[in-house]
């Protein structure tokens, strides 16, 4: 076989196969445009005649502004208190010496390896016992605590900033928090990059969470309302109103995921290898 | 949206003279200032990380409907557990959603990766299409593969009336609805398993292929007797994290698709408990039958490390 002629095969390939695995993806798009007649009649199109933009003012209606910005104040609240406590914790365990260290990070280590859905129901009734069930405090605090994965990832970052840099500051007079501030997170950007993309598409696919403790309307986030739009039959509204609401899910962390794909994967690897 | 990796650094200067250079004095100083630093994150983990696996435990020898006082039970909960039929059934819908699961999605997805990994213009794009189905959440997946698995209007049976084959109502059959669950499962789990064996591509060194080739060994060839072998570490690995993400994932799309039917049929270990836990508020047996999926799991990542160790003995 020539090499040209398996180039343009292997391309073929590559292109096949994409489509194949993005198929579903692309049947949501296609669908989300659908007529209410056309995504359940037999044989179903598989693009609409002509779009139905109605859709997805119907699927913003039925999932209302309210659960929107509730999304974003879960998915960003994590983000942030993760940000907050772990990146002085990961900085003192790779930086400060101190006598704890060791035993901390070993701590941190273990749970890391058990399921998440294990300690669904102790969690819950640590929760509940804080009387935080439908509130903001209870949605966040308890997911934004599950923090090892952060302090591992920053202090393997920091643990690399050559030790000169840092005792030049010191010697300078620079107290901790402003080596940490103005030398290590200007640095640290890559790691930043590959936790918060991480932190924010997990926090935003959330749906076991917020469904357990917080599924009242006004804590609502954008899973928990979908969710039984997947009923199928059962629902009320059309399967294309369902199908624009996914999509409308999946705008933030599609934009999050194309701008930040290379430390997104990076950490997927990373985590993977440890 | 550009990140530099790195920047010149100015070291901050400022008049704070010679008191506060490294020396012993200063050592009682840094501890304080790790103490602060560390203390914000030790307490939120010891709160809702350390206290709910050691609460798990306990939870478990307790009788609590979340309301009333936990009356101990000592061991009548894991007594439970062998007697209960639900508890079998679940057991072994959680070992067929594994089985079925990870065996094509690590083959699968090394096959695709393979495809993947080559250099050519526009290779960049094409990817994107092969991580996307990753960042669909549960419920977004499950929005889509309801309609594709409807069994009058879906796109999945259309395909097979194409061969002349009649598809099920697939959700809603006691015998399709777990093959269903598992087919939709490995469609979300492939773009991690492809990202895993791209970067264990890597390691592969390229001279073993020309050798090959003066061997005239076809490309299929080549596939199975040198790259396989060669990324065996990340096939291990593969492996173990998609076992465990086939037991907890499996919770998730079965709760918001199926509901643990049609007839229990796609009812795993971990939905079964949440079901005990929140919808019957037994807490204390919901928290025993975590902690025999815990068992479960630490029995089978033993069994693939002895495993692993046994390859590496014998060659």
């Amino acid at each position: 076989m020539s090499t040209r002629l398996y180039l343009s095969l292997r391309y073929a390939l590559v292109v096949v196969c994409g489509l194949v695995l993005a198929f579903p993806l692309l049947f949501m798009v296609s669908g989300s445009l659908k007529s209410a007649r056309e995504i359940s009649a037999f044989p179903q199109p598989l693009l609409p005649e002509t779009p139905v933009w109605q859709n997805f003012v119907d699927a913003w209606d039925y999932l209302t502004p309210q659960v929107i910005g509730n999304t974003f104040v879960f998915s960003l609240g994590i983000v942030g208190l993760q940000l907050l406590i772990s990146l002085p914790a990961a900085f003192a365990l790779a930086k400060i010496p101190f006598r704890w260290s060791a035993v901390i990070l070993a701590t941190l280590v273990v749970p890391m390896f058990v399921p998440a859905n294990l300690t669904l129901i102790p969690l819950f009734v640590v929760t509940f016992q804080l009387g935080w069930l439908n509130s903001f405090a209870g949605l966040i605090i308890p997911m934004a605590a599950q923090c090892a994965f952060a302090i591992l990832l920053f202090r393997q970052f920091f643990v690399t900033l050559p030790p000169g840099l840092i005792d030049a500051a010191r010697i300078d007079g620079a107290g901790w928090l402003r080596v940490l501030v103005s030398i290590a997170l200007p640095l640290a950007r890559p790691a930043l990059a590959t936790f918060c993309s991480i932190s924010f598409l997990t926090a935003w696919n959330m749906y076991i969470w917020p469904q357990v403790v917080a599924p009242n309307p006004e804590h609502r986030v954008i899973n928990v309302a979908l969710a039984p739009l997947a009923g199928g039959e059962n629902s009320v509204l059309s399967p294309a109103i369902g199908l624009a609401g996914a999509v409308l899910a999946m705008i933030p962390v599609l934009i999050v995921f194309i701008a930040l794909q290379k430390w997104y994967i990076k950490g997927v690897v990373g985590t993977g290898l440890e | 949206m550009t990140v530099t990796p790195s920047r010149p650094v100015e070291p901050p200067r400022q008049a704070e003279p010679a008191e506060r250079s490294p020396g012993r004095k200063d050592r009682r100083g840094d501890a304080l200032v790790a103490a602060l630093f560390v203390s914000p994150a030790m307490l939120a983990f010891t709160v809702f990380v350390i206290v709910p696996a050691l609460g798990g435990l306990v939870l478990a020898f307790f009788e609590w409907d979340l309301f009333g006082t936990p009356v101990f039970v000592g061991l009548d909960n894991l007594a439970r557990l062998f007697t209960d039929p639900a508890m079998w059934q679940a057991l072994g819908v959680t070992a067929l959603f594994v089985v079925l699961g990870v065996i094509p999605t690590t083959l699968v997805g090394f096959v695709l990766a393979v495809v993947v990994n080559v250099n050519m213009p526009g290779i960049g794009a094409w990817r994107v299409l092969y991580f996307t189905p990753m960042i669909a959440s549960a419920a977004v997946s499950a929005i889509i593969w309801v309609n594709l698995y409807n069994g009058r209007s879906g796109l999945v049976n259309q395909f097979l009336a194409l061969f002349g084959v009649d598809g099920p109502n697939w959700l809603a059959d006691p015998t399709w609805a777990l093959p269903a669950l598992v087919l939709m499962m490995i469609w979300g789990a492939l773009p991690i398993v492809i990202i895993l064996y791209l970067a264990g591509l890597q390691r592969v060194p390229e001279d073993i292929y020309a050798a090959a080739s003066l061997d005239g060994a076809g490309r299929w060839r080549q596939l199975w007797s040198m790259t396989w072998p060669n990324v065996w570490g990340t096939t291990v690995l593969v492996a173990v994290l998609q076992a465990v993400s086939f037991v907890s994932g499996s919770f998730e799309v079965a709760l918001i698709m199926t509901d643990g039917g049609p007839l229990g049929t796609t009812q795993s270990l971990a939905l079964y408990s949440y079901k005990v836990a929140f919808t019957e508020r037994d807490i204390g047996y919901g928290s025993a039958l975590s902690l025999f999926q815990l068992a479960l799991i630490i029995g089978v990542v033993l069994l693939s490390r002895a495993i692993v160790r046994f390859r590496k003995e014998r060659g």
